[in-house]
């Protein structure tokens, strides 16, 4: 694997773009880090916030990259340049963000925090005066348990928004209504994932599950149960498998903390539920996992600051689970 | 000596990835030359993944184990043979009793003497089979727990291996039957003396002014319940970097 080294402090999201080039890394440090997937030589950088950066999003076409804070902004730059292009003040911590499909509208969620509210906004790019006033075309409120980790669904139609609580919501884009509603995990949404078709979506969450949902209906179909919580969890766009990454038990750390590098990334089958594979190699918990596009390779980011970029040895591409 | 190997790929692919791979760096790469930057970008060693063939054997482990010391606990336990009658009624008493004193002492000297080993250790870590190992096995075949064709030898583990990284190791290749890790005598540990100024163990030493001898690293037996298991064992952790030590795994003649 190839150890990127680009951060001080715990990687908080990566994400690779579409095409699966570039992968995009945010932690706990101000840095944003850009770097090249296919040998992890890095791009660049987005020197601008002041805090730590809790998401990151990249737009269809790799023009322009979304970031959000604890700074409490959220901020628009220039995919190729580096340069900052817009910066939305918020009156707390931005824990979520994301471009829609078309990389026009950018939705992020801020946190409950201050006597301040939870609030999803949605900026529209092309009508400049939105972000300049900063009045994004809605708002949408949630009084009760903040929401935690939130994407776009197919065709930008609705946004999915997982809570503190568990619950997970659906949210018209265009009216703010809640469409849909389900409560399946007992703790914590730590990510969720769509999959490459955004037919369905997988979650992870503290309850030590990762279960999987049909995007437009919010059916829950599977679940990958583990003893830890999963800080998150990634579909294969080629084969039946998910990847989760996750903490660890509070009382294994006594035993286990000199060991070095036993932090694994661990491979269900989508279908069978069933785990079958482990990849080790972190010093921590690992907090961020994603699929490459091509499914040839994932990358994950850890507590401890490294992402590591994984590529498939051949025998995972003959592997055949056998029920 | 480092020797660093590259590779020279050429990719195909779209117009747009041909294109972002050009653009120049900025931010904090913008002073950087092409190609990966060592601050930033580091290939670390090969991990490859490690295959779960029965996951709730992985699962179940940790439950049916103290199940299974229930289920073959014996209410009368004879101190020489383990057998299920008193020690003062023990057939073996004459013969296995004496003998056992005698083999504690020597297993607790003898450093490399792997034939007699197999399975037998003091210190006690919660095995229900017998004290004696070769002996209790070979005098009550029906308790021989572990399969010595299904036994693995692994050797060069530095010295704050436990068992219980031995049974994450190797678990996944099958169920185990027993672990047997070699201690030394005085401190407990596995055995290791460690000469660091003469580099690393193994090597040819440079010609020394005073002769010090460097005792092999820690090692370790692990059966097997099935021997294909244990021969994929042998196959999967045979050179694996662990803990900074390239791990040696054969089988144990």
């Amino acid at each position: 694997p190839i150890l990127l080294q680009g951060h001080e402090r715990s990687i908080t999201q990566i994400k690779y773009n579409r095409e699966g080039d570039l992968l995009f890394t945010v932690a706990k440090d101000p840095i944003v880090n850009v770097w090249y997937s296919v040998n992890g030589e890095r791009l660049g950088t987005y020197n601008g916030h002041t805090g730590a950066v809790w998401c990151v999003d990249a737009d269809w076409d790799t023009r322009h990259v979304l970031t959000g804070s604890a700074d409490n902004s959220c901020r628009l730059w220039d995919c190729e340049t580096g340069k900052q292009l817009a910066l939305v003040k918020t009156s707390s911590a931005v824990r979520t963000c994301g471009f829609d499909f078309g990389g026009n509208i950018i939705m992020f969620s801020t946190d409950k925090q201050m006597g301040y509210q939870c609030f999803v906004s949605f900026f529209d790019l092309r009508d400049p005066s939105q972000i300049e006033n900063n009045e994004p075309y809605m708002k949408i409120p949630c009084s009760d348990s903040k929401i935690t980790s939130a994407v776009w669904g197919p065709l930008g139609e609705f946004i999915i928004a997982g809570h503190e609580n568990g619950e997970l919501n659906q949210f018209s884009a265009k009216s703010g209504e809640q469409l849909s509603n389900v409560k399946e995990h007992t703790k914590q949404i730590n990510d969720i994932q769509t999959s490459r078709d955004m037919t369905m979506f997988i979650t992870a969450s503290k309850d030590n599950t990762a279960k999987l949902f049909d995007c437009t209906s919010l059916e829950h179909l599977k679940t990958f149960r583990t003893e830890r919580p999963v800080n998150s969890a990634a579909l294969s766009p080629i084969f039946d498998h998910v990847v989760l990454g996750g903490g660890q038990e509070a009382m294994d750390v006594t035993t286990t903390s000199t060991r070095i590098g036993k932090f694994e990334a661990r491979f269900f089958h989508l279908a069978f539920e069933e785990e079958f594979g482990r990849v080790k190699g972190h010093f921590g918990p690992i907090n961020s996992v994603a699929f490459h596009p091509d499914g040839k390779s994932y990358s994950s980011g850890g507590e401890d600051g490294y992402v590591r970029i994984h590529y498939f040895d051949p025998q995972y591409f003959e592997f055949e689970f056998e029920a | 000596q480092i020797i660093r190997t590259f590779r020279i790929e050429t990719r195909k692919a779209s117009k747009a990835v041909a294109r972002r791979k050009n653009w120049k760096k900025f931010g904090n790469s913008e002073f950087d030359a092409p190609g990966p930057n060592v601050a930033t970008t580091t290939v670390s060693d090969d991990v490859f993944m490690t295959f779960i063939t029965s996951k709730e054997d992985l699962n179940c482990q940790e439950e049916e184990d103290p199940m299974n010391k229930l289920k073959g606990q014996k209410i009368v336990s004879c101190r020489i043979c383990k057998g299920d009658h008193w020690t003062t009624r023990c057939p073996y008493k004459d013969t296995l009793g004496p003998m056992q004193k005698e083999l504690a002492e020597q297993l607790g000297l003898s450093t490399g003497e792997k034939e007699k080993l197999p399975g037998a250790h003091l210190g006690g870590s919660g095995h229900t089979w017998a004290h004696l190992g070769s002996w209790g096995a070979h005098l009550r075949p029906h308790l021989r727990a572990a399969d010595d064709n299904a036994t693995i030898r692994v050797t060069n583990l530095s010295e704050d291996t436990r068992e219980t990284d031995l049974q994450e190791l190797f678990r996944p290749f099958g169920s185990i039957s027993r672990i047997y890790l070699a201690k030394d005598k005085t401190t407990g540990q596995s055995k290791v003396t460690w000469a660091p100024h003469l580099g690393t163990p193994g090597h040819a030493l440079p010609p020394p002014q005073v002769f010090i001898q460097v005792f092999p690293q820690g090692f370790a037996f692990i059966s097997f319940h099935r021997r294909e298991d244990a021969a994929r064992a042998i196959a999967g952790v045979s050179g694996f970097g662990y803990d900074h030590l390239i791990l040696n795994v054969e089988w144990a003649k």
